[in-house]
């Protein structure tokens, strides 16, 4: 079962992301801001890791680089409510493979999770 | 303060009400306002800094909150908890960050702050020397009061 790491601040959008994933089979892990997604992406080597960006303590695009340093081979997908171009080519910059713009459908989630761990 | 502001947002509550909340939704009328916000039983405030800076509400009496609440989280809210506080913040965060799309396709690249919840009635909250623009957005769960109040900082 594949491991997916839901990294936000907000609890609504971690239970609404991790209702999904668990429903779907997958095993999910919870991180609220990006220095806790950072530790607990090196404790627990998820398969996959799906980051907002605006987030207190660490924001998810420096949570991204600090993955990427750790592990290159890291696959991570971004969700955020801030879908403007220069965000979306910042976190790309920075390692991300794809950008979800919230409100995400569940459908788009699920496609995009069964490509990257296919 | 340009009226085209506020369309971003009228727009991207339509998306994110249909989809999060279950709803349909009609727009009511526009109007503007230099005076302070009387506030409802529930606001939700976001500032926006950039190429334009100011403030977005949203204003609605804690029955709708309830209700809007209850939809997304796709269980019924009669205590308005933490659960239910950080949905209805998602939710004036989501519309928001869908508008600054459509803002920097207009030449406005802005950030968001984090959401605040504002609860009590008849607070006023001035936005200073800033107008509002107002639209009120009915959906099925009670009306939701959008304020722009939003001003270019000629920069672009």
């Amino acid at each position: 079962m594949a491991k997916i790491l839901v990294v936000d601040d907000a609890a609504f959008m971690r239970m609404r992301a991790s209702k999904l994933l668990t429903d779907n089979g997958y095993e999910v892990i919870e991180a609220e801001n990006g220095l806790d997604a950072v530790e607990k992406y090196k404790a627990e080597r998820p398969d996959l890791v799906i980051m907002d960006i605006t987030m207190p303590v660490m924001d998810g695009i420096e949570a991204v680089k600090a993955i990427k340093s750790y592990d290159p081979d890291a696959i991570i997908i971004m969700c955020s409510a801030l879908g403007q171009q220069a965000m979306v080519i910042n976190a790309v910059r920075a390692g991300a493979k794809d950008f979800i713009v919230k409100p995400f459908q569940p459908d788009r989630i699920l496609a995009t999770v069964k490509k990257f761990l296919a | 303060m340009k009226v085209e502001f506020i369309n971003p947002f009228v727009t991207a509550a339509y998306k994110v009400l249909e989809q999060e909340a279950k709803t349909s939704v009609r727009r009511g009328e526009l109007s503007i306002e230099k005076t302070a916000v009387t506030s409802e039983d529930v606001t939700i405030l976001i500032g926006i800094v950039g190429g334009v800076r100011g403030m977005v509400l949203y204003g609605m009496k804690e029955k709708t909150a309830k209700a809007i609440a209850s939809a997304m989280l796709n269980q019924q809210v009669l205590l308005f908890d933490e659960m239910a506080e950080s949905a209805l913040a998602e939710m004036g965060n989501i519309i928001s960050g869908l508008a600054t799309i459509d803002l920097e396709k207009a030449g406005y690249i802005c950030q968001l702050s984090p959401p605040t919840v504002v609860y009590g009635r008849n607070t006023m909250i001035s936005t200073v020397k800033i107008a509002r623009l107002i639209v009120p957005v009915h959906t099925d769960h009670g009306t939701i009061t959008i304020h722009v109040a939003l001003s270019e900082t000629g920069k672009g």
